[in-house]
């Protein structure tokens, strides 16, 4: 219990560090400044001791509530990824997290929330069956346990090699990529719609979904990591991780943020192409 | 006496509770569905609806959206139905009673959108209406091929690797669950703006993408 909980401070923290990381690479590859990497912490604290207040036009439980769970999905998520459970909780717990995303929009009566929310299932759409295909990893290793597929990984070489999972490697990283901050498929929170989802969350409400965030993007980044290329240390795991979202620091800065319409059309593509792959590795095999 | 065939899928079993052939179980995964449809169905009951701010084209008006007391109380009523069915769905060991339940929360799905007074509003709910219906149609068709083909509804016989599955049955079983889980074709239309959402529009979404989880394990255990 101590460990684990060592463990979810160590997500927060890395979690916000590479936010700001992420944040730092995006502004050089941007010839900008850019902020100090520490700046996601100090927007947390700063949250924190804001005055904060509920809208009127709020469901008011539901708006408190949305927070709370954003949080315990994504902690339930590192538990898993810890014990190494079944990768199909994982999945629900990513599914679990577009329905958040969503309450978050809906539950404060904003029109820019409202938006925000309606795009956040309309991305649903395309990122959770792309997340599904990941499913097609039980076809390779027999299993969709994380502790059986690591096993697999130490006794056969990492997934990441492997011709027929390369493609749900692909679908895994544009999942990943579709939630960190400034994707190209972020629709959700564009600025056309002010914060979208999350514009009337501010004061504690924001903090608290900063630190949903931050372990959120630990557990996907170490799920990624540990899912196709294997059980590493912990100090590897972290470099792993650094390295994954760097590439996608350099996608987010080098594209621009997509239309609903063709966030939606290139992940259905995407979606489209690997099941296709899956069905022929299916037949093959 | 009960043990998963593949729990190498969902993890092992947790709990069943018997319902003469039909067995519901708790396994982590139905656990984890079943705990989210049961904290989205209590906040249904307990929070009050939000006032939809919306603002008037040509000048700087807004006004919010009051939801009368009637409309609020067959929301919730549907609402507490979907999140009931969804609970059941999420946990229950039969095929034929998955599409049943399935069938359900698409029924208390139009429920939730058909209550709002509002022309548009009630010509999206006929539409999804006729979209759940002809949803049906491959759902229980599935069922029925399972049924032909395996000679068995229970997902405990169904689960184990000398039960073969035909894909059209998955297949079908797949888009039934589609079609009867409206939230992406919900969202995609203007009328969610015009209806206020939290929490009981929210629940269609919750519903929706909770029987797609479940499906997605029954077609791999298959």
């Amino acid at each position: 219990m101590i460990s684990f909980l060592l463990y979810l401070l160590l997500a927060v923290f890395i979690g916000l560090l590479y936010h700001g990381i992420h944040r730092k690479v995006i502004a050089r590859i941007q010839t900008r400044p850019g902020p100090p990497v520490w700046q996601e912490f100090l927007h947390t604290l700063k949250f924190s001791f804001k005055q904060t207040w509920i809208p009127m036009t709020a469901s008011q439980l539901m708006f408190v509530a949305i927070v709370v769970i954003m949080i315990a999905i994504w902690v339930g998520g590192l538990y898993v990824l810890l014990t190494g459970g079944s990768l199909l909780i994982l999945f629900a717990i990513f599914l679990l997290h577009k329905i958040t995303e969503h309450g978050l929009g809906l539950s404060s009566g904003s029109p820019y929330g409202k938006f925000g929310a309606i795009r956040s299932v309309i991305s649903a759409a395309s990122e959770i069956p792309l997340f599904a295909t990941v499913g097609a990893i039980y076809m390779v290793t027999g299993s969709l346990m994380i502790s059986d597929i690591t096993a697999y990984e130490a006794a056969n070489g990492p997934l990441l090699l492997s011709v027929i999972a390369l493609p749900m490697a692909i679908a895994m990283y544009v999942i990943v990529l579709s939630k960190v901050p400034y994707n190209p498929f972020g629709i959700i929170e564009a600025k056309e719609i002010v914060s979208g989802n999350k514009t009337e969350h501010f004061g504690v409400w924001r903090a608290g979904l900063e630190t949903g965030f931050a372990i959120k993007t630990f557990v996907l980044l170490a799920a990624f990591v540990t899912l196709f290329i294997g059980a590493l240390p912990l100090w590897l795991l972290l470099i792993a991780m650094l390295i994954v979202l760097l590439t996608m620091s350099f996608i987010c800065a080098l594209t621009p943020m997509l239309s609903p319409y063709d966030a939606v059309t290139i992940q259905a593509l995407i979606i489209g192409f690997v099941v296709v792959y899956v069905v022929i590795a299916g037949v093959i095999l | 006496m009960y043990n998963l065939p593949s729990p190498q899928i969902e993890g092992e079993i947790l709990a069943y509770i018997p319902f003469g052939d039909i067995v519901y179980y708790f396994s982590p995964y139905t656990l984890v569905l079943f705990i989210f449809a049961l904290t989205f169905t209590a906040l249904a009951i307990l929070s009050r609806p939000e006032k939809q701010v919306d603002i008037a084209f040509g000048g700087d008006a807004y006004y919010t959206k009051e939801i009368p007391e009637k409309q609020m109380r067959f929301q919730r009523f549907m609402a507490i139905s979907c999140g009931l069915a969804t609970m059941a769905g999420v946990t229950t060991g039969d095929i034929f009673n998955f599409t049943l339940l399935t069938a359900m929360v698409g029924i208390c799905n139009i429920g939730i959108v058909a209550s709002v007074k509002n022309k548009h509003v009630l010509d999206n709910a006929y539409e999804y209406g006729i979209l759940a219906m002809i949803g049906t149609l491959p759902l229980f068709g599935a069922a029925a091929i399972i049924l032909a083909t395996t000679g068995t509804l229970s997902l405990w016989e169904i689960f184990t690797p000398a039960v073969s599955v035909p894909v059209i049955a998955k297949a079908l079983l797949v888009i039934g669950v589609i079609g009867e889980g409206m939230a992406p074709v919900y969202v995609a239309k203007a009328e969610i703006t015009r209806a206020p959402g939290a929490p009981y529009v929210l629940m269609i979404h919750v519903s929706s993408l909770l029987m797609f989880l479940r499906v997605v394990e029954i077609i791999i255990s298959m």
